[in-house]
């Protein structure tokens, strides 16, 4: 099978192009060269005017795991609000933030998007993850295994074990996990948490093991790196959420040895205490510094006004919000000792100071930080909102004029602490692509999505160009999923199964030695079990594995 | 203008929503519109007129006729107007109804009144299960507005129950005003087992003493006054409980497994 895109407006920033009217063929699944004269094209679509390019990547999307089912049993009334019809194609679902899994990957792939990754897969419940994203349709999938509240990890720090020892166990929590990255969560703070403590800043200690956070993101990411993990560790800091956290964050960017690190939703992680409320945006300075730190990386995490719920493993952060909760309901728990999770439902209002405000830091970050391909477009669905709402950010960032009718309806006294309006930035299609695409790819370490080189998986994506950019990016003309044709002006046409993405980094079996042990010590299962295999995820076919190549493993640095 | 009269005139097989045809979203829509209108039915929809006969146009007054138990969601967050429903209804009936009047002249199946927040609904035949309770997940039933049962109602009566009028001149079943956060239930009959089980808050008003729980609490004969207002206050209802002229009560507290604050008062 040979299809060919004819004549559409292409903007592919892996390769430079940037707006060059093209031709594109896909056989079987992938692009490639330019057949011979005469060989017989199946499929042409004249996409003349369009504009084309990859299938968008969610790198950092809440689409897995047990805090999502956590937040779907708490919010019956986001399903009820939101049901979904079956029709010929897709079956019924339902739910605004916290949809089922089908109608999850069809709403992804109605967007454009050809890939989303969970970025909280907790070890010990890896498998109910990968349930959850093989049953998530036509979408690649991937998950990022937290680790850094786990028991044995502080154990082994406050043991003073080798980072090669510290290097095997992040290895086979990969492997176990079917994970792609690496995720700390308030570093050691969800630890702390169960032994009442309520803060942990970057220096404190464990009231238990003594250990630090800043301790447990150098060694993790000096294991990310010397296993040579493409993605950063990626990184939800300490102190999310609160007023002046901003000097956290600088010291976390600073505080690692120079390692690369991945800053995720940052935006709630930018806050001064400046101003009458001691709440005030410290936009400038991240931007500052992310432009000045060639190894960190962030994504946004924008929050947009509505109702979402937030889910996240940091049970110290929600443990602190829960009061702020609405509807008035709310989720704290421990998973296995593994770690944690939180859940609080909330409903950003522009007429809210402090919302206002979180919305202008998050659009000040995107619009001060330089380089598209260190910064990436997110809203840390559903924390910030849920993930339908991205082409209304695209329009954000793309249309000033448009941003600025928007600043002007919000709270005054947030306004009048942002200096959004100030900022004539407007991103153009080929930076939208950059951090939704080839520099998501790239920060992932999928070799082969985000571009439209020969050789790369056939997502494309085919938008009519629209001057109003949430129209054009809600309702994609054509998206193909792996050369198949899924979705056809913003509706799905045929459901496909995609790829789960991980790495598998070289390591020393003989941990398993040391993991076994404490499984058996301390856990209600066995090693054994909490491994996931390639034929689960596999599923009868629907799903299969992807192994992504983890280059330049280092010899321990120093 | 007579009532916009929709007559069944299939049987389902499938469970149909009628959540869309209430006065409030009726109201000024065309013949035309109405017959258009889609109701889902198991995993497809149905057009209105494939499934309804329809006469008249007052959307304003509304009755279903020969209704049937496959029939949930009628009146469903209506706010204004009335339904007149003649034959039997599905679940979820009135289903956080916000005012309007709802008249059913057959019995209703499970889960009526939930989240019903003000008007009245008047059920002539018997109430099913979870009458005026909260739907799994919800923390809250009926949230205010009056309900009358001429007949009697099932299990769970008042589940969760936070506000308003609950009057059932039949028998009820097991677990009558558990988990009650607050409000009036009262029942002429009998109550099954586990009368007020957990309950918070709230008053249960009963003719004769049921079988009590270990966690309820005698506390006596009283002379309630106010009942007396309240049953007053009842004098325009369709109801029995317009009739009664006591104020003499046994008062038992319970559930004190549960905060105790609840009362179930039985008349003497």
């Amino acid at each position: 099978m040979l299809i060919k895109l004819t004549g559409g407006t292409v903007y592919d920033p892996a390769h430079g192009i940037d707006g060059k009217v093209m031709d594109i063929y896909i056989r079987d699944g992938r692009i490639v060269d330019r057949p011979r004269d005469g060989e017989r094209i199946d499929q042409d679509h004249n996409l003349a005017g369009k504009v084309v390019m990859a299938g968008a990547i969610d790198m950092h999307t809440h689409i897995g795991g047990g805090k999502v089912n956590i937040a779907r049993t708490l919010l019956p009334e986001d399903h009820r609000a939101d049901p979904v019809m079956h029709t010929e194609h897709c079956r019924a679902g339902c739910g605004h933030v916290a949809p089922s899994t089908l109608t999850t990957g069809y709403r992804y792939a109605e967007m454009g998007y050809t890939a989303g990754f969970e970025p909280a897969v907790l070890p010990i419940n890896a498998r109910q993850a990968h349930l959850e994203m093989g049953d998530t349709p036509i979408i690649d999938k991937g998950g990022y295994a937290m680790l850094g509240s786990d028991d044995l990890l502080l154990r082994m720090m406050a043991a003073n074990k080798d980072q090669n020892a510290i290097n095997d166990y992040v290895a086979w929590t990969l492997h176990a996990s079917q994970a792609i990255g690496i995720k700390v969560v308030n570093a050691g703070g969800i630890n702390a948490f169960k032994f009442n403590q309520r803060m942990l800043d970057l220096d404190e200690k464990n009231a238990y093991y003594q250990v630090t956070p800043r301790d447990v993101l150098q060694r993790l990411s000096r294991a990310v790196h010397e296993l040579g993990i493409p993605h950063p560790l990626h990184v939800h800091g300490n102190n999310l959420g609160v007023p002046g956290n901003v000097e956290t964050t600088l010291n976390t960017i600073a505080g690692v040895d120079g390692y690369p690190l991945h800053l995720t939703h940052i935006q709630f992680h930018s806050y001064g205490t400046e101003g009458d409320r001691k709440f005030s945006s410290a936009a400038a300075r991240i931007a500052e510094a992310i432009n000045k730190n060639k190894h960190i990386s962030a994504d946004v995490g924008q929050i947009l006004f509505g109702q979402t719920v937030t889910a996240s493993g940091d049970n110290m952060a929600q443990f602190r919000n829960h009061a702020a909760g609405s509807p008035n309901k709310w989720v704290c728990m421990d998973i296995e000792c593994d770690a944690g999770c939180g859940v609080v439902p909330f409903k950003y209002k522009d007429q809210n100071f402090v919302n206002a405000l979180q919305w202008a830091i998050g659009l000040e970050i995107f619009l001060l930080v330089d380089d598209p391909w260190r910064i990436f477009l997110t809203t840390d669905h559903p924390n910030g909102a849920p993930f339908t709402s991205y082409p209304h950010l695209i329009r954000l960032l793309t249309d000033k004029t448009f941003r600025n009718d928007m600043l002007s309806s919000i709270s005054p006294d947030a306004q009048k602490l942002s200096t959004l309006a100030s900022i004539d930035r407007e991103y153009s299609l080929y930076e939208i692509a950059i951090m939704t695409r080839a520099g998501a790819a790239k920060l992932v370490g999928l070799h082969d999505r985000g571009h439209l080189g020969v050789g790369a998986a056939a997502d494309i994506t085919v938008y009519s160009d629209h001057a109003d950019r949430e129209k054009m990016f809600s309702k994609p003309d054509y998206v193909f999923k792996d050369g198949e044709l899924v979705v056809r002006n913003g509706s799905v046409v045929k459901v496909t199964w995609g790829t789960t993405h991980v790495v598998r980094p070289e390591f020393d079996r003989s941990i398993e030695k040391e993991i076994a042990k404490y499984f058996e010590t301390y856990h209600t299962v066995n090693m054994e079990h909490v491994k996931v295999t390639d034929q689960q995820i596999a599923d009868d076919g629907r799903g299969h594995v992807q192994v992504h190549e983890c280059k330049g493993r280092r010899e321990k640095t120093a | 203008m007579s009532a916009l009269t929709f007559t069944l005139k299939t049987a389902l097989q499938q469970r149909l929503d009628l959540s869309a045809l209430t006065p409030d979203q009726l109201a000024g829509k065309s013949r035309a519109d109405i017959a258009a209108i889609q109701l889902p039915y198991g995993r497809k929809q149905l057009r209105v007129d494939e499934v309804f006969d329809l006469h008249g146009e007052d959307t304003a007054n509304i009755v279903f006729a020969n209704s049937a138990a496959k029939l949930d969601y009628i009146g469903s967050k209506m706010k204004s107007g009335t339904i007149t429903v003649n034959g039997d209804t599905g679940a979820y009936l009135g289903f956080q109804m916000g005012g309007g009047e709802l008249a059913v002249h057959g019995n209703v199946d499970a889960y009526a009144a939930s989240g019903m927040s003000g008007g009245l609904i008047h059920i002539f035949g018997n109430a099913g299960d979870f009458l005026a309770a909260a739907i799994p997940g919800d923390r809250k039933g009926m949230k205010g507005g009056t309900v009358i049962v001429t007949g009697n109602a099932g299990d769970r009566v008042g589940d969760q129950m936070r506000r308003g009028t609950l009057l059932i001149e039949g028998n009820v079943g097991s677990y009558c005003a558990s988990r009650m956060l607050a409000g009036t239930i009262g029942v002429l009959g009998t109550v099954g087992e586990y009368v007020g089980y957990g309950m918070r808050r709230g008053t249960l008003l009963l003719t004769s003493k049921p079988a009590m729980h270990a966690t309820l609490q005698d506390c006596g004969a009283h002379t309630l006054p106010y009942l007396s207002l309240m049953f007053k206050s009842f004098g325009e209802l369709p109801s029995k409980f317009a009739k009664i002229d006591k104020n003499r009560v046994q008062r038992y507290a319970g559930d004190v497994a549960n905060d105790g604050k609840g009362e179930i008062l039985v008349l003497q």
